[in-house]
């Protein structure tokens, strides 16, 4: 089959940038250790109570290092108190431990500014690890469809 | 129809028997006027939307209380109905006029017509009623109405019997032609239905096994991840199942129409077969953020990824040649004037160069969302709806609307209604998808989410909001566009006087030569088959529960428990 000098040299440059572009992703996860949600776990949404989440909220681990059990459910992100959008207060530079699932219907979770984007489902356990370097209130969407009240599922993180 | 003028290669474009030219019509018609209804539907609950998230006017729509019922009525209508019908009548008449025969049974093609029709009804009635408010991915554990799903199965089986009809058709002229050399638009339509088809079986076993029985009560369970991973394995190579007709008429029609020729048969024939062999095994990259599949798999359909979007930049080198030949024939002579020196007034034309143009951005958007880490800047913010508005509704849809400027003064044997009305229509169309790919994607970056009722939400980043008022923008110029469409397809269907002037713009030969192996449909199916197994089965090794099975009830998009 004949392929034009032209056309050949097109090729060539485009398989050069997709290596380039491939090469970018590598160097992403190896030497700057950026990661994807990965299999964590399962949980039957309805022995939720006898599990990890029974009582969800923050904990301190260590001088800087918190883990916060989360259980989104329609339309709401339980962290252990009764507001309907919570806030979690942490100091500067504290390193937060995400563990989290739904209850019902498949939720997102996004922390603003902070590439924390994950999806919470029933039957799935979620996990992220996260650090707040800088003061501020960073809201935490539902950035999945979920139900007429998805709009109102939002959360706050305060750190100061 | 009797009116057409014969063109360049005269002998072999006229149609043959006018005993063929009405049920042509009839067929093509009924198929491309049904999709337009659906696109009718759909179009126009868009812009609301745009408004309704913008605050600068959301107060101006309160009526606009049933934001997820309108983006569910718009995504299914314009991205699943409209398109499916449209592409069947577009294959129909691509491979009716290239073949120089008639499908190889008209019987099927009204079978497949009515499967179809009454999947539409069915699915407009669960969706009007407010049973389905799920959106177009529809992701269990939400649970629409058993109408909504028995209406997407008929769907699919009706393009199941349309993909037979299609190669029966090939394979009855190949017996009659066997040396013949086959025309690259019916080449590039086989190809298309062969990925839809082998697509549309994750989809259709997660309607027939998980979502309907569930929806009628016959099951109490299900597993929205193992449900993601089935609606990706078909999601993603849908959006090639629309983007493939566009390439067709780029590739195949667009020379006859600017006066030009295609640079090179052979490798737009390696990027129809690149196409459909690598957009299966890719649709992991719209689950980068899902908790059930590893990153190794991730990564693996990254790389398949990006081999896809390979015959989409041959496509861009060939189709850019040929235009920059058309560009010369008018008389550029620099290293730039033919991009515009193109025959702009002709709205088949610009429709569909605009439509590249828009490509590009979507294209590179599209790379960037599937590049594994830096997907998580991007995922499910109004960053995607940004990306897939300059491909499927740039890119698709207009050179889609650049086909119905020929094609409908064709069903009705008339002139187009209007070409003024057409290129206003194709300007507006276009600068107002730029408009909103570029306020949608900043505010996707400063993490507006999709699919989210903004006008009522409590949140909403200060720094984000002259975005979304610069969106009106776009939603007031594709509302404006969308009313210039309709109304040249109603003028040409109902006021149009003018004989037609406009020829169909189809191969019915190939001058490059191009290998007969080319051809070898079992081949390329294995090698589907063999990455399919590689790309996707140990993803759904992961992501199924074989110990406990399906272990969650499904929840009323309204609210509570599912009951059937």
């Amino acid at each position: 089959m004949h392929i034009d000098r032209l056309e050949r040299y097109w090729i060539i440059a485009v398989g050069v940038v997709f290596g380039i572009f491939a090469a970018a992703i590598i160097a992403s996860v190896v030497v700057f250790g950026v990661h994807l949600p990965s299999p964590v776990g399962r949980i039957d949404p309805a022995k939720i109570a006898e599990s990890e989440f029974a009582h969800p909220g923050l904990t301190q681990d260590s001088d800087h290092a918190y883990t916060l059990h989360l259980v989104a459910k329609m339309w709401r992100f339980d962290v252990g108190s009764k507001e309907p959008q919570p806030t979690i207060k942490l100091p500067v530079g504290s390193k937060l431990t995400i563990i989290a699932t739904s209850l019902d219907v498949t939720h997102g979770f996004y922390i603003e500014q902070h590439d924390v984007n994950m999806m919470l489902l029933p039957g799935q356990i979620s996990e992220v690890v996260v650090t707040f370097n800088k003061p501020g209130v960073y809201h935490i969407i539902c950035h999945e469809y979920c139900g007429p009240g998805h709009q109102a599922m939002v959360a706050s993180i305060e750190i100061s | 129809m009797q009116q057409i003028k014969p063109q360049n290669n005269a002998a072999e474009l006229t149609f043959p028997k006018i005993g063929l030219l009405s049920s042509e019509q009839w067929i093509v018609g009924s198929h491309v006027l049904t999709g337009l209804l659906a696109l009718l539907i759909g179009i126009f609950l868009g812009p609301f939307q745009v408004f309704r998230r913008a605050p600068a006017l959301k107060w101006a729509i309160p009526v606009f209380s049933y934001y997820y019922q309108a983006l569910t009525v718009h995504g299914v209508m314009n991205a699943l109905f409209f398109t499916t019908f449209f592409i069947v009548g577009f294959s129909y008449f691509t491979v009716i006029r290239s073949l120089k025969r008639q499908m190889w049974s008209t019987k099927l093609v009204w079978i497949a017509y009515a499967s179809m029709l009454i999947g539409l009804l069915l699915v407009v009635y669960a969706l009007v009623t407010n049973q389905a408010n799920v959106l177009y991915t529809f992701y269990p554990s939400l649970i629409a109405h058993p109408a909504f799903y028995l209406g997407l199965v008929l769907l699919i089986v009706g393009t199941w019997i349309v993909t037979a009809n299609l190669f029966l058709t090939y394979y009855q002229w190949r017996k009659e032609n066997p040396q013949e050399h086959l025309p690259l638009a019916v080449f590039a339509t086989l190809t298309n239905f062969v990925l839809w088809c082998v697509a549309s079986l994750g989809v259709a076993i997660e309607v027939l096994f998980m979502l309907l029985p569930l929806s009628l009560g016959l099951i109490t369970h299900t597993d929205p991840q193992a449900g993601r991973a089935l609606f990706w394995f078909f999601g993603h190579p849908l959006v090639y199942f629309w983007l493939l007709p566009a390439y067709t008429s780029w590739y195949a029609m667009l020379p006859k129409q600017a006066n030009s020729k295609i640079f090179s048969d052979p490798l737009a024939r390696v990027a129809f077969i690149l196409l459909m062999i690598f957009s299966i095994p890719v649709g992991v990259h719209h689950m980068f953020t899902d908790p059930g599949v590893s990153e190794v798999m991730k990564g693996i359909q990254t790389v398949f990824t990006f081999v896809v979007a390979i015959p989409s930049l041959l496509t861009a080198f060939n189709v850019g040649s040929m235009l920059e030949r058309a560009g010369r024939n008018r008389g550029a002579k620099g290293l730039f004037d033919w991009m515009w020196k193109q025959d702009w007034k002709n709205p088949v034309i610009a429709a569909q160069i605009s439509a590249m143009l828009l490509f590009i951005t979507g294209g590179i958007t599209g790379i960037m969302n599937a590049s594994l880490t830096l997907n998580i800047a991007l995922h499910n913010t109004s960053w995607i709806p940004a990306h897939f508005h300059q491909t499927l509704g740039g890119a698709v849809t207009l050179t889609f609307m650049g086909i119905c400027y020929w094609l409908i003064p064709m069903i009705r044997g008339r002139a187009l209604y209007s070409v003024k009305i057409a290129l206003w229509q194709v300007h507006t169309w276009s600068i107002g998808m730029m408009i909103f790919g570029y306020s949608y994607g900043a505010a996707g970056l400063l993490g507006v989410p999709r699919r989210t009722d903004l006008g009522a939400a409590p949140y909403i980043n200060a720094d984000a909001v002259p975005y979304l008022n610069l969106s009106i923008a776009s939603g007031v110029l594709l509302l404006i566009s969308a009313i210039l469409f309709f109304v040249n397809v109603f003028g040409t269907l109902m006021l149009s006087k003018q004989p037609l002037t406009e020829e169909a713009p189809i191969d019915t030969y190939v001058e490059t030569k191009s290998p007969l192996w080319m051809e070898k449909w079992g081949l390329w199916l294995s090698i589907v088959a063999i990455l399919c197994v590689i790309a996707w089965a140990p993803v759904f090794m992961e992501v199924v529960d074989f110990t406990h099975g399906f272990q969650i009830p499904g929840y009323n998009p309204n609210g509570g428990l599912y009951k059937p």
